[in-house]
């Protein structure tokens, strides 16, 4: 009733005939003061528009959606390690001990409404997470977008890459089913391997020597607090300087790089945008609901005596798997010490991979001896050198990515094991320079024919 | 910060620095006038607000019903998907030929004269660099206090001291099987092989062992190990020195013990050499005897640390 009065009295005081968009507008003008003015100068902030742009997007929404499906799966899920007596509806497991944590996803996943849905889906954009981060990463390499004045924010996101692929593996871990355990034990072993530190820093990690009976409950809120809000303060940072340095642009007419030219924010990019977390939101909906993802009831409960052939890790850490599966045994003995061989592969080699990746727009800016100010994009026939190393990394990536499903491919092809890891050993080395040399002289010949015909 | 969003925002936001670009597209932008018999504009943004409607109710019904995954997660991405579409096509055929251009934000030193942060935060912040020695101290201090919380790290977990080197395993001790069921000589024909731990400690994950039971003359004892394998019984550790999974599959045949996570493979008959893959470390033997009842006991723990290497391990 008196909602009523009080919307009588305002419409009165403002006159009768605004239509609802107006007056929630003036409200936002009295309650932000001088505030709205800057909204209002942002109605127009301008978007250039590329399908390429796209890519970050579908990053951002992924993570929406792993926020929602995951709030709906925290509610159910028991992260605790207690022994437990399964009495569910998955008949081969009933009576069968287990954690309290495999358990309740047993439960999430098979009696609770939807549950399994969310689940998927929660699985489903993980995985298109990451891809569509590493995507927008090879975009950005490719076209030179992480010049300055962005030379910050591709360490961000780089950053986001990092935690986003990390937070995935905590995910993976949590539902304490045979496979998520023996990801966990190979994950201790790894960091055991680190010379003189390993084996403390693996005891304080995991709370002591491995199993330890308190791991779920310690990854659990590094999973769903720590490294979410981390995820979610470096997905601000990056946006926020993403809108007061605008975005890049590709050449085109009347595009410079003092001029931004593209769609205004309202209404244009505001609805593509909206449309585009829904279209996201629904492909990753309709593959949680029809396309099976990681069936932990097929795996029972993880026990450290047990392990399983084919297990594979989510796709983002097949490049890692690769490297550990490819490693020879060169296990060095120093004297008393011991340096295991998967440290190399293990350790070693992402940070190889890792520090350039960070330190790019540096490295790339000595190279070429240029530290200008660029908004606008190079093409590779441009810039055939930054194509060629971008194919020679993705190359590199794909090697390893094969060799961690080695067991899988060799038996899918009837394959022999020890000859198709050896041939892959040698692409590690061979492929990638082979890859980055063709790709440099296609666009070096793509450049010249456009420098002497125009096309 | 709020500055530059302004100072943009007015630039931005100025009807001269606007150009309108691309020329109105057929069908899109302003309506059209209307044909007659035509479908009126926008009737793609209308058929996708309508598989929102669809899709939300069956939705709804899915939920209620119980129905399962499938029929869930299908109406619910049509109600999605609808409604992305005709956002989408709202944004894109409707509204998106509106081109508009404006400056980039110019950094400071390429416009001569402009305000530049180092020089304002010198002059605000000038109570505290003004004073070198008290700005330094200040720094030492910060940092001093940063490394001390690293104390902290400690409350995690145990420092592993000597729990990497030390198994469950002593002297005299039974083999037993997961269910604790003691293992005698009669219990494993020879070709056999069993899961065993020791008894009391089924759940001591790095005791579990591999016991063999070899026909006689198969298996050659390594050096030193002459005594640790009575009657043709040989225990190792279960635990891959790769990373330490349970190298769980026997290959019969081949008298190999396999891990399934990297395809790291053992020689049986060899002090369990590794032959194959990853793993550059023979699984340890744990010595064997078997005692007046006819029961297999423990000689002693493993003589070496079980499992993946670690530093100290060597």
């Amino acid at each position: 009733m008196s909602d009523r009065r009080l919307m009588r009295s305002l419409r009165t005081a403002f006159g009768v005939r605004r239509s609802p968009l107006r007056h929630g507008a003036s409200w936002l003008d009295e309650n932000l003061g001088g505030g709205s003015k800057l909204l209002r100068d942002e109605l127009r902030h301008i978007f250039p528009d590329s399908w390429a742009f796209f890519l970050g997007e579908i990053a951002l929404y992924c993570f929406i959606l792993l926020v929602v499906t995951g709030i709906y799966l925290a509610l159910f899920f028991h992260a605790s390690q207690a022994m437990v007596v399964y009495h569910g509806s998955y008949q081969p497991l009933v009576g069968v001990p287990m954690s309290d944590a495999y358990s309740s996803v047993l439960d999430l996943s098979l009696d609770v409404r939807a549950g399994l849905l969310a689940r998927q889906v929660h699985h489903w954009a993980a995985l298109v997470f990451v891809g569509a981060l590493m995507i927008h990463l090879l975009r950005m390499l490719f076209t030179g977008a992480y010049r300055r004045p962005r030379r910050l924010n591709w360490v961000v996101g780089l950053s986001l890459l990092f935690l986003v692929g990390f937070n995935g593996l905590m995910g993976y871990s949590l539902p304490d089913d045979l496979l998520s355990g023996t990801g966990l034990r190979i994950a201790y072993s790894i960091t055991e391997s680190i010379p003189f530190l390993g084996p403390t820093m693996a005891s304080l990690m995991f709370g002591g020597q491995f199993p330890t009976s308190g791991i779920i409950a310690r990854i659990y809120p590094v999973h769903i607090f720590l490294l979410p809000a981390g995820i979610a303060g470096l997905l601000g940072l990056h946006m926020g300087m993403l809108w007061l340095q605008r975005h890049t642009e590709f050449p085109g007419p009347g595009r410079d790089d003092r001029t931004v030219v593209g769609t205004p924010m309202v209404p244009a990019y505001a609805l593509r945008t909206t449309g585009y977390l829904m279209l996201v939101a629904g492909v990753l909906t309709a593959f949680g609901g029809l396309l099976q993802i990681n069936p932990v009831w097929l795996y029972g409960p993880y026990t450290p005596w047990d392990s399983t052939t084919s297990a594979q890790p989510d796709w983002y850490m097949g490049w890692l798997e690769g490297a550990v599966r490819m490693m020879p045994a060169w296990d060095i003995q120093i004297g008393s010490f011991l340096l295991p061989a998967v440290f190399w592969p293990a350790v070693v080699l992402p940070g190889l991979i890792f520090t350039p990746l960070f330190l790019w727009p540096w490295l790339d800016g000595m190279a070429l001896r240029d530290h200008g100010f660029y908004n606008v994009l190079t093409l590779p026939s441009e810039r055939p050198g930054r194509a060629a190393i971008g194919a020679g990394f993705v190359t590199f990536l794909s090697v390893l990515l094969v060799a961690g499903g080695d067991d899988v491919f060799a038996s899918a092809f009837g394959l022999s094991l020890p000859v198709l890891l050896r041939t892959l050993q040698v692409l590690f080395f061979v492929a990638p320079p082979l890859v980055a040399l063709f790709t440099y002289l296609v666009f070096r010949r793509r450049s010249q024919r456009w420098l002497a015909t125009g096309r | 910060m709020a500055g530059l969003e302004v100072e943009d925002g007015e630039a931005l936001s100025d009807p001269e620095t606007g150009t309108h670009g691309a020329p109105p597209v057929p069908g899109g932008g302003s309506p059209p006038p209307a044909r007659g018999g035509g479908l009126p504009p926008g009737w793609p943004a209308a058929i996708g607000l309508l598989a929102t409607v669809v899709g939300s109710a069956g939705f709804v019904v899915a939920f209620v019903t119980n129905a399962g995954t499938a029929w869930l997660g299908g109406s619910l991405a049509v109600a999605l998907l609808g409604l992305g579409a005709a956002l989408a096509y709202w944004g894109r055929d409707l509204a998106g030929d509106e081109v508009i251009s404006g400056p980039y934000p110019v950094p400071h030193d390429d416009a001569p004269g402009a305000a530049e942060l180092g020089g304002d935060l010198e002059q605000s912040l000038g109570v505290i660099t003004r004073r070198g020695a008290l700005a330094k101290f200040l720094v030492f201090g910060a940092v001093v206090f940063a490394l001390s919380q690293a104390v902290i790290l400690g409350a995690l977990g145990p420092w592993p001291g000597r729990s990497l080197f030390v198994t469950a395993w002593r002297p005299g001790r039974r083999l037993v099987t997961i269910d604790g069921e003691p293992v005698t000589r009669d219990v494993l024909a020879r070709g056999g092989t069993l899961v065993a731990f020791p008894e009391g400690y089924t759940d001591a994950a790095d005791s579990q062992i591999a016991l063999f039971h070899f026909f006689g003359g198969e298996f050659k004892p390594q050096p030193g190990r002459e005594t640790w394998s009575p009657e043709g019984f040989v225990a190792y550790s279960r635990i891959c020195t790769h990373v330490g999974c349970a190298v769980s599959q026997y290959l019969d045949e081949a008298k190999v013990l396999a891990c399934p996570c990297h395809q790291s493979t053992f020689d049986l008959l060899d002090g369990a050499r590794p032959v194959s893959g990853p793993a550059g470390r023979s699984l340890p033997q744990l010595p064997l005897a078997i005692d007046s009842e006819g029961y297999l006991v423990a000689q002693s723990d493993f003589t070496e640390p079980v499992g993946p290497g670690f530093w100290d391990a060597g």
